[in-house]
């Protein structure tokens, strides 16, 4: 036990001291902030200075729409209503759509009163975000003017189309109510998904090439007549683990100070309410620790038994590929948090450590996947560290040439 | 009391003997060489020793106990190449193998520092080892091996990218070693330290012992076929048919000998011709013995 601790102490002051940690701790975030607040901004701004024209066979109708656009307060759109509607007028706007002096060209044939066709002209035929405002504010300002004319007056109109604000919250099965708005729990998730992945990719990978160096420089021979493969390995993973945890740890401060601070706050329109409970914390930790041993077990055996930094590369993407496919899981847990692929997901030890935090977050996961996801992903852990020991008692031994399949078997076999 | 016996070890990787049924015994206040050509098994033979590989058959025994990964803590490795971590700090990198071989990090640090001094290294404390010269690696490699006083110190080519003024603090610091009673196995291809320094040694070839024992007595087994002659004159009589070989040097001629050849003939034969200065019939060295004993087998 010694050993162990003497050598995860030299793994995680060496990695901790290294330039790699720091670039990490800081660019790792950084990334997160400037992904995170790019694609915020650009959902929330995606319309800002579109300029584009109605033209209605009923001007009216053509006005109410612009006002309907106008009246809200976060949309930016410049919008032009042209004399009455002519083919002349038509093809002349078409001509500014083409020369881009025009973002879109809404035409209104009103001919039939209660359903006016209409049609949305752009150079993008994927500008599906303006449709839809164009699509919501035309029905408003139909039923508005339709009121209007049953004789219901301008002020009840108004009483009616009244903005209304919705808060959102979660309940469990046992009642317990948790506060908290789409966006940030989106926020949330990402932040955890990632907080989970990013360590477990770095460090993964960052073991298997310090153990490739180790073995090039025969450090090993020198640290294997004085402890055993498997504490080497133990100590290994606990020092790395170590570097991961310490990691998380900054980030986690860094995201708590962020969130208490106003500049936050401002860019979330003041609706920035960060809960996460100790539920979500205790299982981030452990899905954390077993996720990291997993794969870092896995990192090593691939580590032990490459000869160089090329052959790593070659071989760990596929690790790292069912790793981002998690990506993709938690995608799916936000847009459809009761799917049968969430419970696969869940229940799988390649993707549970990614995939289980991030359902937390949104909906009430099941005792029964929890528990089974725990089991499969400790067994998994102990097949892994199973294997791995074997291919690095070998493996770190064996000079020369990268091995075979049939080589590796033959390892597995011999030790 | 042996402090390392190998009885009868076999090891086999895949299809191939790396070692086999070989047996070799080390002595407190020994130096030991093992010794063969390259592949013949002189690694396998040492990571069996050092319990990083464990013999298909046979016994390894240390300090006159079957092999216990706890005895390790007495042995001391130097590996051929450098064993050290390239980023870290050479003191600190002194104290992590000190800990792993059961000291303390202060006493770690004291004897680093001291051994540092001794071996006019001490400036390098600070540096990293990516920093250092070979040489100066090599010299950090070898306080690491004996930082913890080791009972049997194993070390392989531990001369190699030395100076002849280096190689000789070190050779000193081994003979003083070795006077404590230490036990010192070395693995080398340099056969003039082996000849200056070892007592007792074993070659080895293809993974079996060829030839094993005191350096003197494998000596005197040797017949006394090697002339060395310092003359001045004619040098015809290297042409004698006493003569298997001769080199013909600036300040002498190195003579091999044929089978059964009269050194007292060819004594006669070269003073009628030249003036002799020295004349001096000499047992092969060891260099010469290694190479008759393995020959062309030696697969490098």
């Amino acid at each position: 036990m010694r050993n162990i601790l003497l050598i995860a102490k030299r793994e995680y002051l060496e990695q901790v001291r290294g330039r790699a940690f720091r670039f990490s701790t800081v660019l790792v975030p950084l990334l997160i902030v400037v992904l995170m607040g790019g694609n915020f901004l650009m959902a929330r701004h995606a319309d800002s200075g579109k300029h584009i024209a109605i033209m209605a066979t009923n001007p009216c109708l053509a006005g109410a729409i612009r006002d309907q656009l106008l009246a809200d307060k976060e949309n930016s759109l410049s919008i032009d209503v042209p004399g009455p509607a002519s083919q002349e007028l038509r093809a002349a706007l078409l001509d500014q759509v083409r020369n881009n002096s025009l973002d879109g060209l809404l035409t209104i044939d009103s001919n039939n009163a209660s359903s006016p066709r209409m049609t949305y002209t752009s150079l993008s035929s994927g500008d599906m975000d303006i449709a839809d405002q164009l699509r919501n504010a035309a029905r408003t300002a139909i039923a508005r003017q339709q009121l209007l004319a049953d004789g219901i007056n301008q002020a009840e109109i108004d009483r009616l189309y009244k903005t209304i604000s919705i808060d959102t919250q979660r309940i469990d099965k046992q009642g317990n109510v948790a506060k908290g708005s789409g966006l940030t729990t989106m926020i949330k998730i990402y932040i955890m998904l990632l907080l989970i992945l990013m360590p477990i990719l770095l460090h993964g990978m960052d073991m298997a090439r310090a153990i490739i160096e180790e073995k090039s420089s025969r450090i090993f021979e020198v640290m294997l007549s004085v402890s055993s493969p498997e504490e080497t390995l133990a100590g290994k993973l606990l020092g790395t683990g170590a570097v991961g945890l310490t990691q998380i740890v900054i980030w986690i401060a860094a995201i708590v100070l962020a969130s208490s601070s106003a500049a936050v706050a401002a860019m979330m329109g003041g609706n920035f309410d960060f809960h996460i409970s100790i539920a979500e914390i205790v299982f981030f930790v452990i899905y954390f620790v077993l996720g990291f041993l997993f794969y870092s077990a896995i990192f090593s055996g691939l580590g032990a038994t490459c000869e160089t930094a090329q052959d790593l590369q070659m071989y760990a993407s596929l690790i790292v590929l069912p790793a981002w496919l998690a990506t993709f899981a938690v995608m799916n847990v936000v847009t459809h948090p009761g799917s049968p692929w969430n419970v696969v997901a869940t229940l799988c030890p390649i993707t549970s450590p990614f995939v289980v935090v991030p359902r937390l977050g949104l909906e009430a996961v099941p005792i029964w996947q929890l528990t089974s996801s725990l089991l499969l992903l400790i067994l998994s852990l102990w097949a892994a560290l199973w294997f791995s020991s074997r291919l690095y008692r070998v493996g770190i031994l064996m000079y020369g040439k990268r091995a075979t399949l049939p080589e590796l078997l033959r390892w597995l076999r011999s030790s | 009391m042996p402090v390392v016996e190998l009885a009868a070890v076999t090891k086999a990787y895949e299809s191939k003997v790396a070692v086999r049924e070989l047996s070799l015994k080390i002595e407190a206040g020994q130096m030991f060489g093992l010794l063969g050509p390259n592949g013949a098994g002189k690694t396998s033979s040492i990571r069996m020793m050092l319990g990083i590989t464990m013999p298909d058959s046979g016994k390894v025994a240390l300090f006159d106990k079957p092999f216990a990964r706890k005895s390790l803590d007495h042995v001391g490795y130097l590996p051929e190449e450098r064993g050290l971590y390239k980023k870290m700090k050479v003191i600190d990198q002194l104290v992590f193998f000190g800990e792993l071989h059961g000291m303390k990090a202060q006493q770690a640090r004291q004897r680093a520092t001291a051994w540092a001094e001794r071996l006019e290294i001490a400036n390098a404390l600070e540096l990293k080892t990516q920093e250092l010269s070979k040489g100066m690696q090599q010299k950090i490699q070898f306080i690491s091996a004996i930082l913890h006083d080791p009972g049997l110190i194993v070390m392989d080519e531990p001369f190699s990218g030395l100076d002849p003024v280096n190689a000789s603090l070190l050779e000193q610091t081994l003979i003083e070693l070795k006077n404590k009673g230490r036990a010192i196995l070395f693995s080398t291809h340099r056969m003039d330290q082996v000849e200056k320094l070892c007592d007792e040694i074993c070659l080895i070839n293809n993974g079996e012992a060829v030839l094993s024992g005191k350096v003197r007595e494998i000596k005197s087994r040797y017949e006394r076929n090697r002339v060395i002659v310092e003359f001045e004159g004619c040098a015809d009589f290297l042409k004698s048919d006493e003569i298997a070989e001769a080199n013909n040097y600036a300040d002498h001629a190195e003579i091999k000998l044929k089978p059964h050849g009269d050194a007292q003939k060819l004594l006669h034969e070269a003073s009628a011709m030249a003036t002799i200065y020295r004349y001096e019939v000499v047992e092969p060295s060891l260099e010469e013995i290694f190479i008759q004993t393995v020959g062309g087998r030696a697969n490098a």
